[in-house]
């Protein structure tokens, strides 16, 4: 757990004894320009704007629309953003049924009103967003894909993620916690993506978490990890590996196991990751171009 | 318990230190006796300022009462969502209620979807009981009060106050006086939609969340309320708006909200609709309190060596 005293950020020595240099908002290490910004949720204006280029009217109650991470690697042009607006086109794409809460079997008994219409969105906003690639190419044009292999190329490895070695308190030169977008369901859980990074000097790891509570019914965890590590020498190539991590579980199930079924016992997804069963799982790597 | 105890314990409570288990026993049963009195639809006088959710921000709510005048100066109506999510849910929900209960005609409550017992022990208020009590009996007292308070507000018989909205089982504000109130929130039924449900855009009528449970309510259905109850318009809380309050239905529903930088990290600003004698509107904006007065250290997140 963080300690709550204020972090006062990295001394000059740490960064200089890593290369590394502190720029706004962020850090500039070993080729890499890794930076953060944080604002407010949307107002009207560019709330419409989201609306628009996402051709609906349904959108978290709070989306931090100008926040984001950034990490570049200047040399080969690599850019791996992270921001709201990607990771709602990822959620309009996937469309999930949405997910009935409780209540909603009482409700079925209701009599409704003739002109009732059911809106069936997936208010959930599950996203299979794992980050935005962007590579920027010499004449300063750019390409960009949401998923998959395009604009920069990811290949399944046998390669895991060394979570020992990251475990080692190496001096911190950045860190953040970003929100991209959040939201209560109405008081009927909770919804959020999040981005944290920490850049170290052999390397930098970045966790990108969505998050979902839906009350008395499930809970779904979707995780996206990447680690770069940075390679020794002067022409070292950066190694960045990425593991995609799934998880799943219904209220039922959990109860059934003999774990708590109340809302109040799963605020925290760190302490409860581990009792939900995995549903999918890949590690790849970046194909670093030449 | 005297006007000299009350008086001393809303300074006190204005300086967000909370009262004893006994002292919040007895003023709730005080509160009691009046709230008991109160109609499902309340009617309040102009002039009234309207305040929407406070969620236990009370450094906020102070900012709040520094932009609208104090109580009894001013008169309040407050729409519900008084605790939860915020730091000091305690001492917020109990500074009113003490108000409340100094000056019964200058102060008005109304019920909003988190005054119930189901959500409070998910959303904050019961942990922050236990923890600055050691106990749940201020808990259980505060959320038996909450059984008491009324549903909607009348004001001047033109506009409609209320914490969510509409329902598809009221047409009539006497359909709305007919409840029995005195329980906790149900899962349907009127009383749970009065202070769940939302203005939609996308549909004119009734549309139901996807949640399959939830109403969501479109300008016919406005326009209709307003002219059967002859009523100007109404104005309820219960979303988060990036400005404070939000027009809707050519201006037949207005929502205002009163959390500033809700959850300490929304950026959002508040307001406060201040209604003269003649129902002259005017919104108040506010921000949130600055950093250092509110006693909690500006927060940098401090690294952690997360896997």
């Amino acid at each position: 757990m963080a300690s709550a005293a204020a972090w006062e950020g990295p001394t000059a020595g740490e960064l200089m004894s890593a290369g590394a240099a502190a720029i706004p908002g962020g850090v500039r290490v070993k080729g890499w320009v890794i930076q953060s910004q944080k604002g407010s949720i949307l107002n009207a204006a560019s709330l419409q704007r989201f609306e628009d280029e996402l051709q609906t009217t349904h959108l978290p109650e709070m989306v931090f629309g100008e926040s984001f991470l950034s990490l570049q690697h200047t040399q080969t042009g690599i850019n791996l953003h992270f921001n709201a607006l990607d990771a709602l086109k990822a959620w309009k794409k996937e469309a999930l049924p949405p997910v009935e809460v409780p209540a909603a079997a009482k409700w079925k008994f209701r009599s409704k009103p003739s002109d009732q219409v059911i809106l069936d969105y997936d208010y959930t906003f599950t996203t299979p967003y794992c980050g935005s690639d962007v590579v920027i190419v010499n004449s300063g044009t750019t390409q960009t894909s949401l998923d998959g292999c395009s604009a920069l190329c990811w290949e399944d490895t046998n390669d895991r993620i060394d979570l020992v070695a990251l475990s080692a308190k190496e001096p911190i030169l950045f860190y953040d916690e970003v929100i991209l977008y959040e939201d209560e369901l109405a008081d009927n859980g909770i919804s959020f993506l999040t981005v944290r990074v920490r850049v170290m000097p052999t390397g930098w790891f970045l966790l990108l978490r969505f998050w979902l509570r839906v009350d008395g019914v499930l809970m779904r965890l979707r995780e996206t990890r990447l680690h770069c590590s940075f390679g020794n020498g002067d022409g070292a190539k950066p190694v960045v590996l990425r593991e995609c991590c799934w998880r799943e579980a219904t209220f039922a199930s959990l109860s059934a196991k003999g774990y708590p079924s109340d809302s109040a016992a799963y605020a925290d997804p760190n302490r409860i990751a581990n009792k939900l069963p995995i549903v999918t799982q890949k590690t790849q790597k970046l194909k670093i171009p030449d | 318990m005297g006007t000299s105890d009350l008086d001393r314990q809303i300074e006190q409570l204005k300086r967000c230190e909370p009262l004893t288990e006994a002292e919040v026993k007895a003023l709730c049963l005080k509160a009691m006796e009046i709230l008991v009195e109160e109609s499902n639809v309340q009617r309040v006088d102009a002039p009234v300022t309207i305040c929407g959710d406070i969620h236990g921000q009370f450094y906020d709510m102070k900012e709040l009462f520094k932009v609208g005048g104090d109580c009894p100066k001013t008169n309040y109506l407050f729409l519900g969502d008084f605790v939860d999510r915020g730091f000091y849910s305690v001492e917020t929900f109990l500074l009113l209620l003490a108000l409340k209960v100094r000056y019964p005609d200058r102060i008005t409550l109304i019920r909003g979807n988190h005054e119930s017992r189901q959500i409070t022990q998910v959303y904050g208020f019961y942990d922050e009981c236990l923890r600055k009590y050691g106990s749940v009996n201020v808990w259980r007292y505060c959320t038996d009060i909450f059984d008491y308070l009324s549903l909607s507000a009348l004001i001047e018989n033109k506009i409609f106050s209320v914490h969510g909205g509409l329902s598809p089982a009221i047409t009539t504000l006497d359909q709305i006086r007919v409840i029995d109130r005195k329980q906790e929130v149900p899962h349907d039924g009127a009383m749970c939609d009065l202070l769940w449900s939302d203005p939609e855009d996308a549909v004119d009528g009734w549309g139901l969340s996807p949640r399959g449970a939830g109403f969501l309510f479109g300008g016919n259905v406005v326009s209709s309320f307003n002219h059967s109850n002859n009523i100007d318009y109404i104005c309820r809380a219960h979303q988060l708006v990036m400005e404070g309050y939000k027009w809707m239905f050519n201006n037949k529903i207005v929502t205002v909200w009163s959390a500033p930088n809700y959850c300490y990290r929304c950026g959002n600003v508040a307001a406060i609709l201040e209604l003269d004698e003649n129902l002259n509107k005017q919104f108040r904006v506010f921000e949130a309190a600055p950093h250092e007065s509110r006693g909690v250290p500006a927060k940098r997140p401090a690294p952690d060596y997360f896997l």
